[in-house]
């Protein structure tokens, strides 16, 4: 009984206890979203290395995400990047310039020293780019995002509670596509992805979003102003996610280019 | 509390009305129950109770509703979603929020409590649907019947007048279902309980809350109205001939003995053999271990048990829908997973719990010749679609999905028969229909068996499975708990309650 209680009292989310996690999910958007744009302003590898670094590290460190996490969440990620950049220096046009200086040969590809640099800022830009994202979604829950949303930015409620409830059916999706197969496969037909199955989801999908919305407008939704069972006020934590998120990179940089070479 | 005179409405683009010439009335703190046969309008009857027809919906309104004092056409929907709340039958598509507590709270946010009096009435709520410890957890996860109960406590929160539920148990086993019938039972023992309006066709579940009763015919006008007992007892023939079950029938009809001379024998082969079958979904708790059976040609057997209990596992692992993660399943000698389809659909044919999974034409008249190939086979689904009364000239161009529930379901088990398959695999069949169909479904599926066709229906119908089947399997967490003539595990009540079928 008192493990049961115990666990009914833990929080679903762990990363509502951290500081992450109980910064304003506007506060985290602002911040990533300044990091990606100054990062697409420059072609140096060094804002994206520092970029993706800063988001591992903060994972764990203030949003009480296991590193377990966000390795399994982001390995496919990695993988891709390296891909990418691997790619782009093997098979950089850059390579045939007999003028560019040759970094190290792989059997019979020559790779240049400046294929080299383009092969990494790729690799790495993609690398910041999952990292960032990652951050946010690993620290962020759904409700509050949508909560936000509308107390903070207001947006619709209509909008974010819908996507909300929208979000929450996504699962039953994955269930109706399967069931959608199957009847295909027990009737004779062949496998594949015939598109009659996506009439077929469609179908489901709308009824099912107009037995929500009904619900939905059954418990009084839309009628007048709300209130926040959960109301989010900015505070300190926001003050200083904002001002650490955003001074830190910049103040890497700045005394990154002045001391480098 | 409800005052109806000559209530009628048709919805916009439909010919006939749903509803017409309802005259009704209801005292605050009475339970009225509702019963009809499918396309009664006993749902639309609901949905103007609670002051939804007409504000969201389409159509022609005709006579005068009033609830609570209040007449539904003039009051702003605002004041009439202060007065009632309603329950429907689908309890996953009445989550909004996330976690149990935010969607309890849903209903008072919209109409601007105060923090400190939601934090109050949420848990005051989750107590009164008995699902005060799952605050914290996130609704999905939730069992069909927590869901449901999770509906009661988010429609409960806002302390209405009068409670409107539209068939809330007909998706749960039946323990699921005598656990949400306790809790309004509760409800109303306390000093100023809410009126209710409730539409449940487990008239046995539901009479012993209800006051009044009114019946209404198939073409939406009242039949009998007036005290529930009373009516249900002076009008008892006349009710069940329009469709609608009446109370005590369940436990009246006496088991189905099975076709005669029934194929069933020991000796030969068996058409599906299981030897420690199971199965997980992912990486998540297996749903199913250990099973071993033998079901033989023409033999028909229930699988019963609660909510989660393994059954549509089982019924899909059989009919080579799912691949095992553990142990074999025989169909017909063959891995029926690995059987190419078109061999695998002459073997088996699978009914899903819902019709509109299975259509895979834009025309009723096209749907059960999809694939066939041969002459005889095509004759074959036009026979099918004529002993389903799904033959006439006015059904032939619309598409499946704009037929009626019972329609739905005719058309969905010709689509598995159309192969004339060994064994025939049903998940919920009886699920949503009303008793016209029930007994045309029964009628059916006799004939099948009497024709050689094996079944295995999962089914919380107990009734269903006393018609119609012979063997009953009972699984429990997954595992085998039960397996023996029908006709003893109807009659054994701790193992009825064992499997959740009390």
């Amino acid at each position: 009984m008192a493990v049961a209680a115990l666990a009914a009292a833990r929080p679903t989310d762990p990363s509502e206890a951290s500081l992450l996690g109980r910064t304003s999910p506007l506060v985290k958007l602002v911040v990533a979203t300044a990091w990606l744009i100054g990062m697409a302003l420059t072609l140096d590898p060094g804002p994206p290395a520092v970029l993706a670094a800063m988001a591992l590290l903060a994972g764990p460190a203030f949003g009480a995400v296991r590193t377990r996490r966000i390795v399994a969440w982001m390995a496919p990620l990695w993988v891709a990047a390296l891909g990418l950049g691997l790619f782009n220096a093997l098979f950089a046009a850059a390579n045939a310039d007999p003028a560019a200086v040759e970094a190290f040969r792989l059997g019979p590809v020559r790779v240049t020293g400046p294929a080299l640099a383009a092969g990494l800022a790729l690799g790495l830009r993609v690398l910041a780019i999952a990292s960032v994202s990652g951050l946010f979604v690993l620290t962020t829950s759904p409700t509050r995002l949508a909560d936000a949303l509308v107390q903070q930015a207001h947006f619709s409620p209509r909008f974010a509670y819908g996507a909300l409830a929208a979000y929450q059916a996504v699962p039953r999706l994955a269930d109706d596509l399967a069931d959608l197969r199957a009847a295909r496969r027990v009737r004779g037909l062949r496998g594949g992805w015939h598109p009659r199955i996506f009439l077929g989801l469609l179908v489901l999908a709308i009824r099912h979003a107009d037995r929500l919305a009904l619900a939905m407008d059954a418990r009084a939704f839309g009628t007048g102003p709300r209130s926040a069972y959960r109301p989010i006020h900015a505070g300190w934590r926001d003050a200083a996610v904002l001002a650490a998120g955003l001074g830190l990179p910049a103040l890497t940089l700045v005394t990154g280019g002045t001391l480098g070479p | 509390m409800i005052r109806a005179r000559g209530l009628g409405w048709r919805y916009a683009g439909r010919p006939r009305p749903a509803l017409r010439d309802v005259d009704l009335d209801l005292d605050d703190g009475a339970c009225l129950l509702v019963a009809g046969p499918s396309g009664s309008g006993k749902s639309t009857l609901a949905l103007a109770i609670a002051g939804l027809v007409p504000h969201e919906f389409a159509g022609a309104w005709s006579g005068e509703l009033v609830v609570g004092g209040r007449d539904v056409v003039r009051t702003p929907r605002i004041d009439l979603a202060a007065l009632a709340g309603i329950v429907f039958q689908e309890s996953s598509a009445q989550l909004v929020m996330e976690l149990v507590e935010d969607d309890v709270a849903f209903g008072l946010e919209n109409r601007g409590w105060e923090r400190a009096a939601m934090r109050r009435r949420v848990a005051g709520a989750l107590a009164e649907a008995g699902i005060a410890g799952a605050a914290r957890r996130r609704g999905v996860t939730l069992s069909g019947g927590e869901q449901q109960r999770l509906a009661l406590a988010g429609v409960l929160a806002p302390l209405p007048r009068l409670l409107v539920l539209d068939e809330p148990t007909s998706n749960l086993d039946p323990a699921g279902g005598a656990a949400f019938y306790e809790r309004l039972a509760r409800l109303r023992e306390g000093p100023d309980p809410p009126t209710i309006v409730l539409i449940e066709h487990r008239v046995d579940l539901a009479l012993p809350l209800a006051d009044r009763l009114l019946a209404l015919d198939a073409e939406g006008r009242p039949l009998a109205a007036g005290p529930a007992r009373a009516t249900f007892a002076a009008g008892a023939e006349r009710l069940a001939a329009a469709g609608i079950w009446t109370p005590g029938e369940a436990g009246r009809r006496a088991a189905w003995p099975g076709p005669e001379g029934a194929p069933v024998g020991e000796e030969g082969v068996p058409l599906v053999a299981a030897t420690g079958l199971g199965h997980r979904y992912g990486d998540g708790p297996p749903a199913l271990t250990g099973v071993s059976l033998e079901i033989r040609a023409g033999e028909r057997v229930a699988l019963v048990g609660a909510n989660g209990s393994g059954k549509s596992t089982l019924a899909r692992l059989v009919a080579g829908l799912l691949a095992a993660s553990q142990g074999t399943v025989r169909l017909d000698g063959n891995d029926p997973a690995r059987l190419p389809a078109a061999r695998l659909a002459r073997r088996a044919g699978y009914v899903f719990q819902d019709p509109a999974v299975q259509f895979l034409s834009s025309r009723v008249g096209d749907e059960l010749r999809v694939g066939l190939r041969t002459s005889a086979e095509r004759a074959r689904a036009d026979d099918l679609l004529a002993a389903l009364d799904l033959a006439r000239p006015d059904l032939a161009d619309a598409s499946p999905y704009t037929l009626s529930g019972g329609e739905q379901r005719r058309l969905s088990v010709a689509c598995a028969l159309v192969r004339d398959p060994a064994i025939l695999v049903l998940d919920e069949p009886t699920y949503g229909q009303d008793r016209a169909h029930f007994e045309v479904l029964v009628r059916l599926l006799r004939e099948r068996v009497a024709a050689g066709t094996a079944l295995l229906a999962a089914t919380h119908d107990l009734l269903f499975a006393g018609e119609v089947t012979g063997r009953a399997i009972g699984l429990r967490a997954g595992r085998i708990d039960f397996d023996g003539p029908t006709a003893a595990l109807l009659s054994d009540g701790a193992r009825r309650a064992e499997l959740a079928l009390t």
